[in-house]
């Protein structure tokens, strides 16, 4: 697996998705329209610093991104150039992690009583690049979203979205359009859902599917099998890839170089992002990590794509001080435990593991504290309902001491029924894991905790591509820990974080499962269903309750909530943005 | 002669063929890897997957799927599109082959110059200093792996991060304007592709012309008094330097298909960064454009190095 797809590990299909929710609960319901937004008051605002504008930018970069089509691109890379080039309903500042702000929108998307329509009104003046150049209007989001569905296009988000009226479940062969999207005029555009999840779907608008694509443009290249749109692709963002008269991008090269220039018809005051750079390159053949991070932090005017190598990290405290930040990858790596076999079926036992569990060796073994914190519960830092789950700290005996306690593990083999405080039976545990490191070393970790406790503990290598899709997404192959596995934010919603890993009605036994640890507890699937209908702080709330009703049912062993290391060369001021934690190259300016 | 160019030639087709076919089972026929699961993205449906196959026209007769293949292949050499981001293959491919000729014979001419030369002044002063000075520095050459070899270079002699700027470093050539700044940005790749190759040659070349120097015909043109630079060169090489004509033209053709880890030191964007990185993403449609490619490189400078044989050896007749 690349660099980058670490971030989105499991992400995985979202069928699990927040929409297949009953609505229950309904004595929350709110009187009347509200602003569907996850902010929090009292969520973190960072300092950008102010750049200088002009100046050419060079990313090295190791691989080339996925498709620069708004509708296709499913991949952190992929989205960095998106979002400069794009305009989306909602995006991210690098200001602040936790609340969208609005980019093609005009404010704030309004959610009905019902939770069962949103509605979004445009802002008014903005304009796509060349060839297209016209003004932006709202059915040019609609044709985006329902674009989007069809095979050609191959959207792969579909289901954030098919909670819309007339949407289909899945990608379809035709193109079809949704009842559910109103353009009662340019400006305004009305999604009816046909479930109550007007919240979960509000978080979602930040997905690059709702940029603009016109669709007298871009229906010829939609046509074809696939759609070619990927290669003439018309920005409406701050910057465009370099295109020829009839909209061919001539600035990208595949598994090679793109070439990012101002788009001229954008419009300044139509957007909270300063775009300071005159130009950027990005080269996607710079596959020495090693040998890119030296070039970036004693060349010129330059920025790598991601984490610089680990033999490259400490040196950055003692030389390159003003050359590197940290960002919060919104995500959590863990072990899960399978709750439907033995030994794992036993609370105690699961609660015996992670008190055992030395997770500063497992974080350790994936690079040390420079690659992340250890994780005390699941909803990481900088994440709505992060602080409400307990922040840093944990309530929880079992998982106070980050290097294990002996004693409160075998207190809970005890509570378990072993009164040695060890294991006793015959059960063996079967662990997968990825043959290469670091998954491979985090999961030799696991087993040494697991032989602590006196099992007897079956270590099987894959490729990565295997892990999941062969072993640990298929129930039927009984694995009773998975040695690699992390979850990552698509958007900042903590529903997004916890169903599908952790809602009992989200299990699928026929495989693409990604409730590893197959929770199934009716207490837990009826609060999500609840918090599924809440907002703002009461909706944080409920989620970092959620997060600790699970962490009392001990089904995984989170240990490290991961950061991401981007550097930059001396006369840069980079900017890293949380959402995909990735330098922003519309933040980023040249000293 | 041109009845046997001719057979050659439509053995290379058959042999084409042949390998197009391999190709085409190993990554369509049997299990390494599901082409509809990896164009669709992270845990399609099964609903997803069947549509993708469709697309693809995987859901047709195996039979029908090879046919539209070789047809593809041979009649527009159209090797169908990525897997991971929908381009064409061809035009990438095409546009990847000067980078990687470029580079390839350029370090060829600097190996075998340096090897042949390397390799004759060591047989011609066996058992000297400069015999074991040229050897063991050969043997050197050959056990330095061309990945440390380039990070070394990079890190002592070039111009942005080395200790030493001296050269041009990873990712100059594509900064490069013109073939003589190309040429000046390939300086290194080909002193440490070559250097490996080198010490082959030159090891090769030596112990066949120690095995020539001590035969009659040698021994008789000295006795007519030649020059022993003659005696060497015209007599001696040309015998002992067929075996290095056949080696040199596999090497070639090889390469070909990508010197993968120079090009991925130095970042140049040739066909073996292309197959580098379609195998780290799983990419079978380019893994697959990239091997037909290479097999077309050996087959074609197998039939030259067999041409070239004959007119260097005239024992050799067909």
């Amino acid at each position: 697996m690349t660099r980058s797809r670490l971030r989105f590990l499991l992400l995985a299909m979202l069928a699990i998705s927040a929409f297949a929710f009953a609505a229950c609960g309904g004595d929350d319901d709110e009187d009347s329209a509200s602003s569907g937004t996850t902010s929090n008051e009292e969520a973190p605002v960072a300092d950008v610093p102010e750049g200088k504008r002009g100046g050419k930018l060079l990313e090295l970069a190791a691989g080339d991104v996925d498709y620069l089509d708004p509708g296709h691109s499913y991949y952190q890379f992929g989205f960095q150039t998106i979002y400069a080039m794009h305009k989306p309903l909602y995006s991210f500042s690098p200001t602040d992690a936790q609340k969208a702000q609005p980019d093609l929108a005009d404010g704030d998307p309004v959610i009905s009583p019902d939770k069962k329509t949103v509605t979004v009104k445009l802002k008014k003046g903005v304009k796509y690049a060349p060839p297209v150049g016209r003004e932006v209007v709202a059915k040019d989001v609609k044709y985006a979203i329902e674009r989007f569905f069809t095979i050609n296009v191959g959207g792969q988000y579909t289901a954030y979205f098919n909670g819309i009226d007339g949407a289909p479940k899945e990608n379809s062969k035709e193109f079809k359009t949704f009842p559910g999207i109103e353009t009662p005029d340019d400006y305004t555009l009305v999604f009816k859902l046909t479930k109550p999840v007007g919240v979960s779907f509000a978080a979602a608008l930040v997905m690059p599917v709702t940029s603009p694509v016109p669709e007298e443009y871009a229906k010829k290249f939609d046509e074809k099998n696939p759609s070619t749109y990927n290669t003439n692709v018309v920005a409406s963002g701050p910057y465009m890839i370099e295109n020829n008269a009839e909209g061919k991008l001539t600035g990208y090269v595949a598994g090679k170089s793109i070439k990012l220039i101002r788009n001229p018809n954008w419009d300044p005051k139509l957007d909270y992002k300063p775009a300071y750079l005159d130009e950027i390159e990005i080269r996607t053949n710079a596959s020495d990590a090693n040998v890119a991070a030296r070039q970036v932090l004693s060349g010129s005017k330059m920025i790598l794509d991601t984490n610089p190598p680990a033999q490259i990290l400490p040196r950055l405290e003692r030389q390159f001080k003003d050359q590197f930040t940290q960002v919060a990858s919104g995500g959590y790596r863990y072990f899960p435990m399978n709750t439907t076999l033995p030994p794992f079926d036993d609370v105690n036992v699961r609660k015996a593991v992670l008190a055992i569990f030395d997770r500063e060796a497992a974080v350790k073994a994936r690079g040390g504290a420079f690659v992340g914190d250890i994780a005390t519960h699941i909803l990481p830092p900088d994440f709505p309902g992060f602080e409400e789950a307990g922040g840093l700290e944990t309530d929880l005996d079992y998982m106070k001491n980050p290097r294990g306690d002996a004693a409160v593990a075998a207190k809970y083999m005890k509570a378990a029924g072993f009164d040695s405080g060890k294991y006793e039976g015959d059960e063996e545990v079967f662990i997968v894991t990825a043959n290469v490191d670091p998954g491979k070393a985090q999961a030799e970790v696991a087993k040494a905790q697991l032989e602590k406790l006196g099992f007897k503990v079956r270590l099987r290598t894959v490729p990565q591509d295997a892990v999941y899709t062969e072993w640990c997404q298929v129930p039927s192959k009984k694995v009773n820990m998975c040695g690699s596995a992390g979850w990552f934010k698509d958007f900042a919603d903590a529903e997004s974080m916890l169903v599908p890993t952790f809602k009992g009605a989200e299990i699928r036994k026929d495989g693409g499962n990604n409730n590893l640890g197959q929770l199934n507890d009716p207490a837990v699937d009826k609060a999500m269903d609840a918090a599924a209908l809440l907002e703002g702080d009461e909706r944080n709330a409920a989620w970092g309750a959620i997060d600790k009703q699970i962490m009392g049912l001990a089904p995984v062993v989170p240990f490290i909530w991961d950061k991401t290391t981007l550097i930059w060369s001396k006369d840069v001021v980079g900017v890293g943005n949380p959402y995909n934690s990735l330098v922003d190259l519309t933040f980023t300016s040249i000293k | 002669m041109a009845f046997y160019i001719v057979k050659r030639l439509l053995w290379t087709v058959v042999l084409m063929v042949l390998i197009s076919a391999i190709t085409f089972l190993l990554f369509y026929v049997l299990p390494t890897a599901d082409p509809a699961a990896l164009r669709a993205g992270r845990s399609p449906s099964p609903e997803t997957l069947a549509l993708i196959r469709e697309q693809l026209g995987l859901d047709r007769p195996l039979i029908e799927q090879f046919w539209s293949f070789l047809r593809d292949l041979f009649l527009h050499f159209d090797l169908g599109n990525s897997f991971v981001n929908n381009e064409p293959v061809r035009p990438t491919l095409l546009d990847r082959i000067p980078a990687t000729l470029f580079l390839v014979f350029g370090a060829a001419i600097v190996w075998v110059v340096v090897g042949v030369t390397i390799g004759i002044v060591s047989a011609v002063f066996r058992g000297t200093i400069w015999d074991r000075i040229l050897m063991g520095g050969a043997l050197l050459a050959i056990s330095a792996p061309v990945y440390w070899l380039g990070l070394i270079g990079l890190f002592l002699f070039s111009e942005d991060i080395g200790k030493f700027g001296l050269l041009p470093g990873s990712g100059a050539y594509q900064d490069a304007d013109g073939v003589l700044g190309q040429a000046h940005a390939l300086v290194m790749p080909w002193i440490v592709l070559s250097a490996a190759f080198a010490a082959v040659y030159a090891r090769l070349l030596r112990a066949n012309l120690l095995e020539t120097l001590s035969e009659d015909y040698i021994r008789t043109a000295r006795a007519k008094g030649l020059s022993e630079r003659r005696v060497v060169l015209q007599h001696g090489l040309r015998s002992a330097g067929t075996p290095i004509v056949t080696v040199l033209g596999l090497d070639i053709g090889i390469l070909f298909g990508g010197a993968i880890l120079t090009e991925t030191v130095f970042n140049i964007p040739g066909v073996g960064r292309y197959a580098f990185e379609a195998i780290s993403r799983g990419d079978l449609a380019t893994i697959q454009g990239t091997t037909v490619f290479l097999a077309l490189g050996v087959a074609l400078m197998s039939l030259l190095v067999d041409i070239i044989y004959a007119f260097l050896d005239p024992r050799v007749r067909y």
